[in-house]
């Protein structure tokens, strides 16, 4: 018996093609590490974790696999992820960024697929650009808490955004008027309210939609989707707004920004570089059993 | 260094339809892609932009190959790399499945005139592609006056993602 026998209803070479595929985690914390968790079980074999947090102790009621000591210890949070990748599949390739996304782009252009858990719409709405320039399918996992006078409103949304197909603005969750406002408030004091159980619904719906991309189990994949999360009634439905937007091509992203604009092939043959090197294999033993 | 290219599924099917469009006397279509190009650390990756076929009066009426571009088509296509900054990527189809060659004579005429295309667009690598039905090959040039390397891996990014090559 093999680890993966129960999924080869995935496809004859599904086990290769996800150990070959190599995803970026942007944002560790709620949605972030249930993430890396089911992909690990799935058997993807590279990750560009990337998240510039230390887990806290308001972090441990939502983040999957960290514990108490990680926060008496002060673990990164892509330390607790990579420790639950490599406990299942010791030989993964982790890249751990434990700064800004920004400071990530050369590890993350080698993505073949990102998945996005930030906070803010403006890290949204940045990090899709970057993964539209490089041609890099992006999925969004946002949720909210909001408080009204009925009660409180559990509510989120995955996106899947492809090169060509409509964006985070073509579905209305990137507006001039939300960044404006959240701009404004920037610097207000306060985490928003989280919880365990939302994240795992909307990361579990978002490593589905890569599922069907990376392995042909699906007999329709789709290369854009808009799901919404009712975590009052419990639900996970296409946005209404997904069947208007389904086929149209996206205006917000042309296709002539692919590239890095002031690339310059004779600099670039020019400078010096260092060949890569890789982590010995008993470096990532004892970065897992010491979670560092 | 490694070189990828990474194209979208709408972009290449488009590509592919065109490309099997029949000729009144050419046994083929050629065209160009345009694509912007990023650096990976050492590594290149070209990400393809658009398509514009060869026009049909620009093809030359000769049948010891499939296709052959007269000068005007190669003009249009060194302009377009020159005003809209980008790399150009020749482009034809051989069919049929897996991983396909260039013809001698592809790689013959691919020498003629993708070094040109340096004289415009200096900034950008430039090369040729050719498809079958499931897969594609390529080379590359990385300066006017170099030899061409092969393109290491393809990525199709779409419903279904698909690589080939070496990543």
């Amino acid at each position: 018996m093999k680890r993966l026998d129960r999924q080869s209803f995935l496809g004859p070479h599904s086990e290769k093609a996800l150990q070959e595929l190599t995803i970026g985690l942007v944002g560790i914390g709620g949605g972030g590490s249930h993430s890396a968790q089911q992909t690990a079980h799935i058997g993807i074999g590279g990750y560009v974790l990337v998240d510039p947090d230390r887990i806290d102790l308001t972090n441990t009621n939502r983040l999957v696999g960290g514990t108490l000591l990680d926060v008496l210890c002060r673990r990164f949070k892509t330390a607790i992820a990579a420790r639950a990748i490599r406990s299942l599949n010791p030989s993964a390739r982790v890249i751990e960024v434990r700064k800004s996304w920004h400071d990530a782009a050369d590890a993350l252009k080698r993505c073949d697929v990102i998945l996005g858990a930030v906070d803010s719409f403006k890290e949204r709405e940045q990090l899709e650009r970057f993964a539209r320039r490089h041609l890099i399918p992006y999925i969004d996992v946002g949720m909210d808490v909001h408080e009204t006078k009925a009660g409180y409103l559990v509510s989120g949304q995955v996106i899947l955004s492809t090169p060509g197909h409509p964006c985070l603005r073509c579905c209305g969750l990137i507006t001039d008027e939300r960044l404006t406002e959240e701009a404004r408030r920037y610097g207000a004091a306060g985490g928003r309210p989280q919880v365990v159980w939302p994240n795992a619904v909307l990361a579990s719906t978002a490593v589905g939609l890569l599922m069907q991309m990376a392995t042909p189990w699906h007999n329709k994949p789709t290369a854009f989707a808009y799901l919404v999360y009712d975590g009052n009634k419990g639900t996970v439905t296409p946005s209404p707004r997904a069947a208007v937007l389904a086929g149209k091509p996206c205006p917000h992203h042309p296709a002539d920004e692919t590239g890095d604009p002031l690339f310059d092939i004779r600099s670039h043959l020019a400078a010096p570089h260092r060949p890569a090197r890789r982590r010995p294999q008993w470096l990532n033993w004892i970065a897992m059993l010491f979670g560092r | 260094m490694k070189v990828r290219f990474k194209i979208t599924a709408d972009l290449l099917e488009s590509i592919r339809a065109d490309l099997i469009r029949p000729y009144a006397f050419a046994h083929e279509r050629v065209g160009f892609i345009s694509t912007g190009i990023a650096a990976i650390g050492n590594d290149v990756v070209a990400l393809a932009r658009a398509y514009r076929p060869v026009p049909d009066e620009d093809y030359l009426n000769d049948h010891s190959v499939g296709a052959m571009m007269g000068r005007e088509a190669i003009r249009k296509a060194l302009e377009w790399s020159m005003q809209a900054a980008h790399a150009s990527f020749h482009v034809h189809t051989h069919g049929g499945w897996g991983i396909p060659g260039f013809s001698s004579v592809d790689l013959r005429e691919n020498r003629k005139f993708v070094p040109d295309f340096f004289k415009v667009s200096a900034r950008f690598p430039h090369g040729a592609i050719v498809l079958s039905d499931t897969a594609a090959t390529g080379q590359v040039w990385l300066g006017r006056s170099k030899e061409p390397v092969p393109i290491d891996s393809f990525m199709v990014v779409g419903p279904g993602l698909k690589t080939w090559g070496r990543k």
